[in-house]
């Protein structure tokens, strides 16, 4: 920042940034993409998507996540009652599973987040290579929370034996992915470099 | 001063611009309005379709399950299981029940629950889907009654009958016997209707059966009609044979009822709803002649009454007129004695009754009648008493010799101690007379008596007397016999010889070839040509009287 370089965005372009007036802005002098020294607005979109998230999560683990018919008997299930189901079955790998993929991580997610944004908020400056060390690993675990939404469209998608058995997804299946997403573009719209810019403006 | 110096000047003495956060409402900020939006959508949505929550008891959850089991009606699903706990007292369990919204309308006392499993009863098969889906809790909503959330549930699932046309009536009994819920109920071997619910009568004595017949068949079901349990196998052995009677194989199991008229009587009037009819316990009693009034009379024997037991005739000159109800026996602490009351029922209406001053039989609507006035008056003791001054009497006699069965016999006595219908402790004590054991005894000590003063002896010596006196006379016939055999049978031989020979004379004289008869012959034939020649001779006479004096026309010509 100092010396006025700045990536570009789109080809990760080292280019010497001048100072722009109000009216102009910096493009990359190789792909064209608008430079900018941060994300803009970094902090707010991610606000804004963390809390859009963590509405959709009550739907998501409230309704039912798959219809299941067998025989006649229709039942459906939450995210948790299947957890409880298979905990009950004996099979609690699977339980284990389910239950760090889709209702762990998610909200762990939403923990770090919040955690980040507020240290951020308060200026902090203790242990910036931990978060950022978060935040890596928000970004990286983000993708399988998807695994619950995978499992269901596959299922539906296999048992389709009309009587015998049928698995419909539910309502919280849209809720979910929705929740996932959000939560995967929060993480991508907040800007770990501005961990490391509290830390400057303090070492200053 | 330099002109930028100037400037400077001008700068610095301009005012200081505010520095604050940019404040501009980012587009990002509609994602979790939107979020917000849907959530409370959904939360709205979720507490408006939320229903009344309402709990059954039942003895116990089986095939039931929390989150699983339905509540359905005429299936259609109406809530949800959402919660089993067991009762407090651990006599039970308590579901809680989420119904839809709308269930608020009939959740009223008079709505019932119960568990729909599968189950085999009455005949059918009903539930076999529950085998595979589980359980499910059947209900029968009712608009009528009080609101109310806590329901008590049903074990067993009633008889639905509500949506049908027909008449529901009552039987009562002395036991519910083999009948069950759904009990098939017959007319003629034709399945009309059901049991639908059975309970105690307030006393506890009796039965209550509630049964439903279908139209139109309800109306074969008449104030006179009799009911009788058509359960299991009747099986009646008399002079004609042996003879089973039936219903269907489903009422041998399950047991039935049946009902019918008597043969001969008319159907009375159409039997109104929840009418009270008595369950006969087979259709042969059924059939028996049923009496209203009953009497009730104590009476005190003072013999033995072994052989006596409740149910035993009570007899007028060989017919029956009522039975015995109870035998007890009684100890008299003061008088250090014991008693023996017997309760009888007497049943005026098995007499065809006589009245004195027209001399007829009363019967029919008229005998009807009467017996509606005798009910009402206790006249009957008063004829009672009539019939006791003239010696009218009860007294203990075997009925049969090889069991010693015992029944009353009700006869006049007219030597009898005079005695009257007496009032002990409210019941009537009607008089009676011990059979004379004890003059048999001595009778039957007399006879034996005099059968030892019979000279036995005597008799004996006489009888060797005559005896031998009767030898010599049959010596004497015997004598008689040989000469009999030496003399007499030789003479008869001879005179018989001498008879064949006559008998062979006449034979020669009249036998077929003798002269005589060949004569006799001709002269018969000459004899029948005569007859014959006098026959025509008349027969002219007859057409021609002229020629008696003209002679024949062919000799005038």
């Amino acid at each position: 920042m100092q010396l006025g370089l700045v990536s570009c965005h789109a080809c990760h372009l080292l280019n010497r940034k001048p100072k722009t007036s109000a009216y102009e802005a910096a493009y990359c002098s190789r792909c064209g993409e608008e430079l900018h020294q941060r994300k803009p607005n970094s902090l707010m979109r991610t606000w804004a998507l963390v809390i859009a998230a963590m509405v959709f999560y009550i739907p998501a683990n409230v309704l039912p996540m798959t219809i299941t018919s067998a025989l006649g008997t229709v039942q459906a299930d939450t995210i948790m009652s299947g957890v409880i189901y298979f905990m009950q079955h004996g099979s609690w790998e699977i339980a284990l599973v389910i239950f760090t993929a889709s209702v762990f991580v998610p909200f762990l997610k939403f923990v770090i987040l919040i955690y980040l944004l507020l240290s951020i908020h308060f200026k902090s400056i203790k242990r910036p290579k931990d978060r950022t060390r978060l935040y890596r690993f928000t970004e990286a675990i983000g993708r399988w929370s998807m695994l619950d939404i995978y499992v269901v469209t596959i299922l539906v998608a296999l048992v389709k034996l009309g009587f015998l058995a049928d698995i419909e997804a539910g309502p919280a299946a849209l809720y979910f992915a929705l929740v996932v997403v959000t939560t995967m573009i929060a993480a991508e719209s907040f800007d770990p470099r501005l961990i490391w810019d509290v830390v400057e403006e303090k070492h200053e | 001063m330099s002109e930028g110096n100037f400037e400077m000047k001008h700068a610095e003495q301009a005012p200081e611009a505010v520095v604050q956060t940019k404040h501009s409402f980012s587009i990002i900020w509609v994602v979790p309005i939107i979020a917000l939006l849907i959530g409370g959508w959904l939360a709205f949505k979720a507490m408006s379709e939320k229903g009344p929550v309402i709990t059954i008891t039942f003895e116990s959850a089986d095939g039931l399950e929390a989150n699983k089991t339905k509540v359905k009606f005429k299936d259609v699903e109406v809530g949800k299981v959402t919660q089993i706990d067991l009762r407090e007292d651990l006599a039970g369990v308590v579901l809680t029940i989420e119904m839809n919204p709308d269930a608020e309308t009939y959740l009223t006392e008079k709505t019932q629950f119960w568990v729909v499993r599968a189950r085999v009863a009455a005949g059918e098969v009903t539930g076999l889907g529950t085998l595979f889906s589980g359980a499910y809790i059947g209900c029968n909503p009712s608009m009528e009654g009080k609101k109310q959330r806590h329901f008590t549930g049903l074990e067993k699932p009633p008889v639905l009958t509500e949506d049908q046309p027909g008449q529901h009536y009552i039987l009562t009994a002395h036991s519910l016997g083999s009948l069950d819920l759904g009990a098939p109920v017959y007319y003629r071997g034709i399945k009309v209707g059901q049991v639908v619910g059975y309970d105690f009568d307030e006393d506890a004595e009796s039965v209550l059966i509630k049964v439903f017949i279908n139209e139109p068949y309800n109306e074969k079901v008449r104030k006179n009609t009799r009911f009788w349990n058509a359960s299991g196998i009747d099986m009646t052995m008399d002079a004609t044979g042996i003879k089973l009677d039936t219903q269907s194989i489903v009422s041998i199991m399950l047991g039935g009822v049946a009902f019918d008229m008597r043969q001969h009587d008319l159907p009375g009037e159409p039997a109104e709803k929840n009418h009270k009819f008595l369950l006969y316990p087979s259709q042969e009693s059924s059939k028996e002649d049923t009496y209203e009034i009953k009497r009730y009379y104590v009476m005190y024997f003072d013999q033995s009454v072994r052989g006596l037991s409740p149910g035993a005739p009570v007899e007028i000159k060989g017919l029956q007129v009522g039975e015995v109800v109870s035998v007890e026996l009684q100890y008299d602490q003061e008088k250090l004695d014991f008693r023996i009351p017997v309760v009888i029922v007497l049943e005026p209406e098995r007499l065809n009754l006589i009245v004195t001053d027209t001399g007829k039989v009363v019967e029919g609507e008229k005998k009807e009648e009467f017996l509606e006035e005798e009910k009402k008056t206790s006249d009957l003791d008063a004829r009672a008493r009539k019939l006791i001054e003239k010696g009218f009497r009860a007294q203990l006699k075997t009925g049969n010799l090889l069991t010693g069965q015992l029944y009353i016999d009700l006869d006049f006595y007219p030597e009898a101690p005079p005695a009257t219908l007496e009032k002990i402790d409210g019941n009537t004590v009607f008089p009676t007379i011990s059979t004379p054991l004890e003059q048999i005894v001595q009778r039957v000590d007399n006879i034996l008596k005099k059968v030892e003063q019979v000279p036995f002896g005597k008799i004996g010596k006489d009888l060797q007397g005559a005896v031998a006196e009767l030898t010599t006379t049959l010596e004497e016939i015997k004598g008689i016999s040989g000469k009999v055999n030496e003399e007499t049978i030789p003479k008869f031989n001879a005179s018989l010889d001498q008879l064949q020979e006559t008998l062979n004379g006449i034979e020669s004289t009249l036998g077929p070839d003798s002269a005589l008869s060949y004569n006799a012959r001709q002269v018969t034939s000459e004899l029948a040509l005569a007859i014959r020649s006098m026959r025509s001779l008349l027969e002219y006479l007859d057409r021609d009287p002229q020629a008696l004096i003209l002679g024949k026309e062919g000799d005038k010509k």
